[in-house]
């Protein structure tokens, strides 16, 4: 077995035994991460597979908290279903949004998708009478797994739901990038004017890699609500977005396992650092900084240059 | 009538406040490749600069002329020790590295001045209201308009008719042809970012007496300016005034007809043009 099947082996039994051995509030956390992973992970799909910056994949997120909120709070729905719907919402919202982003390239498409994301927030945060404005919508319960089965309430079980969606989205993902869909996607990271000259068109990878990486940003903001217990405007704010691009860049551009390294590494970090200063951010923004300009790869990038397999 | 006039001057004010914005973004692109995420915190900073200055010296038009070559000279030194090391990597570092030069200036902004907003009051001369024709408009909010076209029309002198502008003309059609000839390429581009800096500074600093300084409008004015260069044009001065005309004229009618949903008429616009002209009504296709 290659150390890094061994490594993989040993962290999913590491998670499944997560519910056991550890405290609430540590689970909690964990869970958290994991969340966090999932959405730095679908960004990494279009930030790193395809060399396409979104300043606005919070909006998908979001979109997500929401669609899964009002299923769970209004209709009393399992939470698949819920999840389903969070999906669904995010992946039809980005089909317009990413038809019109993917007609530009480079920069256009980095400045559009803040746009787009910003006008969604703001629709998220004027539609009172649907999303509850500012104050978002609270009380989001945990129901059950499918109808009459059993309830997600505790945070052992929740846990569990959400391990096996990014265990499972992770290995999906990987798929996807190892396809000849991945492989396309990459070939026009490399050079987008060859792709174009060798006789394809570049928009329809792009924009089905968008919908996917909405939809799996989707599913994070699905498991979001009802964990939290809410969904509110500030998921789908610039700021989240920009957290997504620090967790993937610190963990690694284009390495899929990196993002959701990076996202613990954040939120980690944060956990620290905020017990000392409320101005964390501003340590993490220079730990950022620093990733930039010297370490391009991230934690795993660097770690795979220095030799270590993975 | 009266009315008619009322919201044109308003468009008008936005139009300048904007083009000062994205005038620098545009500038900036065309000479670096990069479009400035933390182009809108120098905004910001150049608010809260004047905020200061003024309750410093208690004198507006010194602050006016003083805070935009400070935010002028922060932006120059970050150029100067961060993105000029990496212009060699792909695109996406660059606007990875802005977009954490603005989260680490937002925050220093919030450490230093606190999350309440900051007033700054009008000079006396500017104080009060104007009639024009039955119609009584902030004196203030004129100036405004004054001094973005009089900064539009310096930018555009300096650009066509100093040497200094025919080399940043060079360097933006073909940087390393003009590097072949004698231009000093490094210099030049921390020196259009410093100045793009010092615009945007600018733009802050006259903003200030009217929206006031607070936290947040860094991020308002920078996706505003991407919606003015996006249906504009990367990279034309042109394209910027166009631009923020449009966006500005969008937002004001849209806010007084629509509002509720102001905003939309904005982005069914950039919506348009993106589907007619996907790089920009005056850009250039790459």
């Amino acid at each position: 077995m290659s150390p890094s099947r061994v490594l993989g082996a040993a962290a999913l039994v590491a998670l499944a035994l997560g519910p056991w051995v550890l405290a609430r509030h540590q689970l909690s956390l964990l869970t958290d991460l994991l969340i966090s992973g999932l959405f730095a992970m679908s960004l990494d799909l279009i930030l790193g597979y395809t060399g396409m910056l979104s300043f606005g994949h919070a909006a998908y997120f979001g979109l997500g908290a929401y669609a899964s909120a009002l299923v769970l709070l209004e209709f009393a729905q399992p939470v698949p279903v819920a999840l389903a719907a969070g999906m669904l919402l995010a992946g039809a919202v980005a089909v317009p949004v990413g038809w019109l982003s993917t007609r530009s390239t480079g920069v256009y498409f980095a400045m559009l998708t803040l746009a787009f994301a910003q006008f969604l927030y703001t629709v998220a945060y004027k539609w009172r009478s649907l999303t509850g404005g500012s104050d978002g919508i609270a009380g989001v319960p945990k129901t059950e797994l499918f109808w009459g089965g059993p309830s997600l309430a505790s945070s052992q079980a929740f846990y569990l739901l959400a391990a096996a969606c990014v265990v499972l989205s992770l290995l999906i993902c990987r798929a996807i990038v190892r396809s000849p869909f991945g492989r396309a996607l990459q070939a026009i990271r490399e050079n987008e004017r060859r792709f174009t000259s060798l006789g394809r068109d570049p928009r329809p990878f792009k924009l089905v890699v968008f919908v996917i990486a909405a939809v799996f940003a989707g599913l994070a903001g699905a498991l979001f609500a009802p964990f939290r217990g809410f969904a509110s405007p500030e998921v789908m704010f610039w700021v989240f977005s920009g957290q997504g691009l620090m967790m993937v860049t610190i963990g690694g551009i284009g390495t899929l396992i990196g993002p959701i390294l990076g996202a613990m590494v954040f939120i980690l970090l944060q956990e620290i650092l905020s017990s000392y200063t409320e101005h964390w951010m501003i340590f993490t923004g220079v730990v950022f900084v620093l990733i930039v300009v010297f370490l391009p790869g991230g934690l795993v990038g660097t770690a795979r240059r220095l030799g270590v397999r993975g | 009538m009266a009315n008619l006039i009322e919201q044109l001057l308003n468009a008008l004010v936005l139009a300048g406040l904007l083009f000062l914005v994205s005038a620098g973004l545009s500038l900036v692109f065309g000479i670096l490749r990069v479009v400035n995420f933390a182009h809108g915190v120098f905004y910001m900073l150049g608010a809260y600069l004047g905020f200061t200055a003024v309750a410093v010296t208690g004198w507006f038009w010194l602050a006016l002329v003083i805070v935009p070559p400070a935010v002028g000279a922060l932006g120059a030194l970050l150029e100067a020790s961060t993105l000029r090391f990496i212009y060699r990597r792909p695109q996406i570092y660059q606007l990875l590295l802005t977009f954490g030069l603005a989260l680490i200036l937002e925050e220093s902004i919030r450490i230093v001045y606190g999350p309440t907003a900051k007033g700054v009051d009008p000079p006396a001369l500017l104080q009060g209201a104007i009639s024009l024709g039955g119609l009584l408009y902030p004196r203030y909010r004129l100036f405004l308009v004054m001094l973005s076209l009089a900064v539009g029309a310096a930018v555009w002198l300096f650009l066509r008719t100093t040497r200094a502008g025919l080399v940043i003309r060079a360097v933006a059609q073909n940087s390393e042809m003009a590097d072949c000839l004698g231009a000093d390429v490094a210099r030049v581009r921390t020196l259009v970012f410093g100045a793009a800096c010092a615009l945007a500074g600018l733009g802050g600093v006259a903003a200030a007496p009217m929206t006031t300084a607070y936290l947040g409008m860094g991020i308002g004015v920078i996706v505003d300016a991407f919606v003015v260069v996006v249906i504009g044009g990367l990279g034309s001065i042109g394209g910027s005034m166009a631009g923020s005309l449009i966006v500005g004229a969008a937002q004001t009618w849209g806010a007084f007809y629509l509002p509720e949903t102001a905003m939309v008429i904005m982005y069914a616009v950039m919506g348009a043009v993106l589907i007619f002209r996907p790089w920009g009504l005056f850009g250039e296709e790459e």
